[in-house]
């Protein structure tokens, strides 16, 4: 590991360039289905997957980088090529004080969950695999900095476990999950022990599961119709970061740390600011259902403390709370290039967050816990 | 009210006696219809499935509440609050007793409770029938309650207002509750979700209400997610107990969506002396929504597209939170601003700090000043609710 700044960013998010799937896929099996941008009636351009428009509010997500932050770019020449190059986005970290750069997908999801809610496996697999190639070709290839994180697809699971195997073994250092499949589509429970064979292999290879905030709409109050572009934009980044909360409360309730006890998990774009008091609440409901007689030997935040973590970029309150939200869970992050990343002011956002915090747990949050995640040396 | 024991419960639940509905409300005209508990061996009326009856609500002919005849798992003496009444006689009468509940608070050492409902009433219960039938519901409701202020000022009555008769009528069931003793209102976070065709809250449809209850100094309440559930599917394994433990451990996620929402929508600054209660809301989890709706209202410019004042002020202006078990929170009691935070027990639900609601006091407070702990624990909700 070699670090001029001091600091690693545990979440940004490469933008998928316009052949990414085109170029890797079989065009006489897939045709049109193919993952690729296509230009609309009203001049724009969009991605479009397996036939659909993706949910993306542009064809591409870079607010940070952009003239305005509140415009996503809507034609593929409006891109800032920080997004999508490689060798640019080096120049960005560089500018904004990043060592290395956690990577996680746009098109194909903030959270990985594009490719999930498609119904044919095969095709979904394809896809993912895709991505996955890519990413470790002209990403990881490019640059030690980049630490790639690989997509998977949700069934079957013997499907996903193969290809969480081949990913890391081509260099991926986590795994990008949807942390809700059965809202993506008809399967089950992500709470059902169907799924332990990920787990198994995650803790086996010893990669983090990483559950990105946004993974559906549905957790995420809609904003009013009245509302202006803007201020419709402001609440959705508000609102999805805590949508989280649900995840978390559900997956330190389930069980599965219980079976995988080694098993590391990143929340990812969830900031800090609630997570004191997530735990707390969800450690008094344990106690006040006396869920210790139910077969759990360990309190949601004694879980949470030993196998999770949490990643802020821009609130004061995360660290003023670290000791009740662990200091050992706490990652930090720009965000780049997304709407709310604190780019290129990342320096002034830490100076301000981490006011008064001790040089050693500076160091702990801003690089140690994200080097020991991922490994880097 | 008397302060003794230094506490004001800002979320408690009043349990209605069995008839209040059926004595209130025309048996000719409503025959059935009317709220009402009865006997039902129907197993998908029971979470725990008996061979014995059991006795449910039923509003409209329909059954509200699968757990048991009242949510009062508090008050069950069992420890690990599993118990609920499967029949009215199981109901210990201080859960619906007003006179006998004083006994309780007095256990308990809590001086006053803002009163939300108890069963058959969930956020949107009556909202069913024709309006004239809500709207008797509703009445019943709002008249039953008020007795409770006549036995005992501890009490503070919270109102619930119709939606099927319009805006109008709904403001004026609100000057009549008043007039009867209520100090404030409960309903839906977002109406538009409950039913197809009703308004957004952000319509400024909803103005005459709002005026009345700012005319009155009536606070507006959301309780919990009000009515508006963003969740994910509740896993199928969890014991009963589980589940009871984990659906309440995400639930702020959707208050800390709506709260966002209210300070853009525009109400406040129309109504700025209008005062809103998020209860049973916590604390800690305040400044999240303080820092981003500043951090987004500043990068984006809002000021420009019709938000004018920085939403922290507005919610400092007019926004009400309350607190029960945590430490973290308290902690950051001055980034979410102490004349906003309240304490609640809720009473008698699950996660209710009774009969050990000092006990709690101490530990969440433990060295608070003085000023500052009775500001929370009383003094906010006597300034709000004008109980001195």
């Amino acid at each position: 590991m070699e670090l001029k700044y001091g600091f690693i960013s545990a979440d940004d998010h490469v933008q998928e360039h316009p052949e990414v799937w085109t170029k890797r896929m079989s065009k006489a099996k897939w045709g049109e289905r193919i993952p690729h941008i296509e230009h609309q009636a009203d001049g724009t351009e969009r991605w479009m997957v397996d036939g659909k428009k993706a949910d993306l509010r542009g064809v591409a997500l870079a607010g940070a980088a952009m003239p305005d932050r509140a415009r996503e770019p809507q034609r593929w020449d409006e891109v800032p090529k920080a997004a999508y190059v490689p060798g640019e986005r080096l120049k960005a970290m560089d500018v904004d004080g990043v060592d290395y750069s956690v990577l996680y997908p746009t098109v194909a999801g903030r959270a990985g969950e594009t490719f999930g809610s498609l119904t044919d496996p095969e095709f979904e697999l394809a896809c993912c695999e895709a991505y996955n190639d890519w990413l470790i070709e002209e990403w990881a290839a490019a640059s030690p900095r980049f630490i790639p994180q690989c997509i998977v697809a949700l069934a079957p699971i013997e499907a996903t476990v193969k290809e969480i195997r081949r990913a890391v073994a081509k260099g991926h250092r986590g795994v990008v999950l949807p942390s809700v499949p059965m809202m993506l589509r008809k399967v089950p429970h992500i709470n059902e022990a169907v799924y332990d064979p990920v787990w198994a292999v995650c803790q086996e290879l010893d990669v983090p599961v990483c559950f990105h905030s946004g993974a559906t709409r549905e957790i995420q109050f809609p904003p009013y119709e009245g509302f202006t572009t803007e201020v419709a934009a402001a609440l959705e980044a508000i609102t999805r970061p805590v949508s989280s909360v649900l995840i978390v409360a559900n997956f330190l309730y389930s069980q599965i740390l219980h079976r995988f006890p080694k098993l590391k998990v990143v929340f990812a774009e969830t900031s800090l600011a609630w997570g004191a008091y997530e735990l707390e609440l969800a450690d008094h409901q344990f106690e006040r259902q006396r869920i210790n007689t139910e077969g759990y030997d360990l309190t949601p935040s004694q879980l949470f403390k030993r196998n999770c973590h949490l990643v802020g970029w821009f609130d004061t309150t995360g660290m003023k709370t670290r000791h009740h939200i662990g200091l050992n869970s706490i990652l930090w992050s720009t965000n780049f290039p997304l709407g709310t990343s604190t780019w290129p002011e990342s320096r002034k956002a830490i100076a301000r967050c981490f006011d008064g915090v001790p040089e050693n747990e500076r160091r702990q949050v801003l690089v140690d816990n994200t080097a020991k995640l991922y490994k880097l040396a | 009210m008397k302060i003794k024991h230094g506490l004001i419960s800002c979320d408690s639940h009043a349990q209605l006696h069995k008839d209040n509905w059926t004595s209130r409300m025309s048996k000719a005209k409503w025959g059935d219809a009317i709220p009402q508990i009865r006997e039902t061996t129907d197993k998908s009326h029971m979470i725990r499935a008996s061979d014995k009856p059991v006795e449910r609500w039923f509003v409209n002919g329909k059954v509200v509440g699968e757990r048991g005849t009242v949510n009062c798992p508090t008050a069950m003496n069992d420890p690990m609050r599993r118990t609920f009444p499967q029949r009215w006689e199981e109901v210990p009468a201080f859960v619906y007793d007003p006179a006998e509940r004083l006994k309780a608070l007095d256990r308990d050492g809590v001086d006053g409770e803002i009163l939300f409902p108890n069963d058959p009433i969930q956020s949107a219960t009556m909202l069913q029938g024709d309006a004239e039938f809500e709207l008797a519901c509703v009445q019943a409701y709002n008249d039953g309650l008020a007795e409770w202020a006549q036995v005992s000022d501890r009490y503070v009555p919270l109102a619930l207002i119709p939606y099927l008769s319009g805006v109008e009528a709904a403001a004026a069931e609100v000057q009549r509750a008043v007039k009867k003793g209520h100090r404030g209102i409960v309903m839906l976070a977002e109406p538009s979700r409950a039913r197809p065709g009703f308004k957004h809250f952000n319509d400024p449809w909803w103005d005459p209400l709002w005026a009345t209850c700012q005319e009155l100094s009536a606070p507006v309440h959301w309780h919990s997610s009000a009515g508006l559930r963003l969740a994910i599917p509740r896993w199928r394994g969890y014991t009963p107990n589980q589940g009871q433990a984990y659906g309440p451990s995400g639930g702020f996620s959707t208050q800390a969506q709506f709260i966002p929402n209210l300070l853009f929508s525009g109400v406040l600054d129309r109504f700025p002396s209008l005062k809103w209660v998020c209860a049973e809301t916590g604390v800690g989890w305040v400044n999240y929504v303080l820092e981003t709706c500043d951090h987004e209202w500043e990068r984006r410019h809002l000021w420009t597209q019709g938000i004018v004042t920085r939403p922290s002020e507005m919610f400092k202006r007019q926004i009400y939170v309350d607190f029960w078990y945590e430490r973290a929170g308290i902690e950051l009691r001055h980034l979410v601003g102490i004349d906003n935070i309240m304490w609640e027990s809720d009473f008698p639900h699950s996660t209710s700090t009774f009969p050990e609601s000092q006990q709690f006091v101490e530990r969440t407070l433990h060295g608070v000043p003085k000023a500052e702990r009775d500001q929370m624990l009383y003094g906010n909700a006597m300034r709000i609710y004008h109980l001195s």
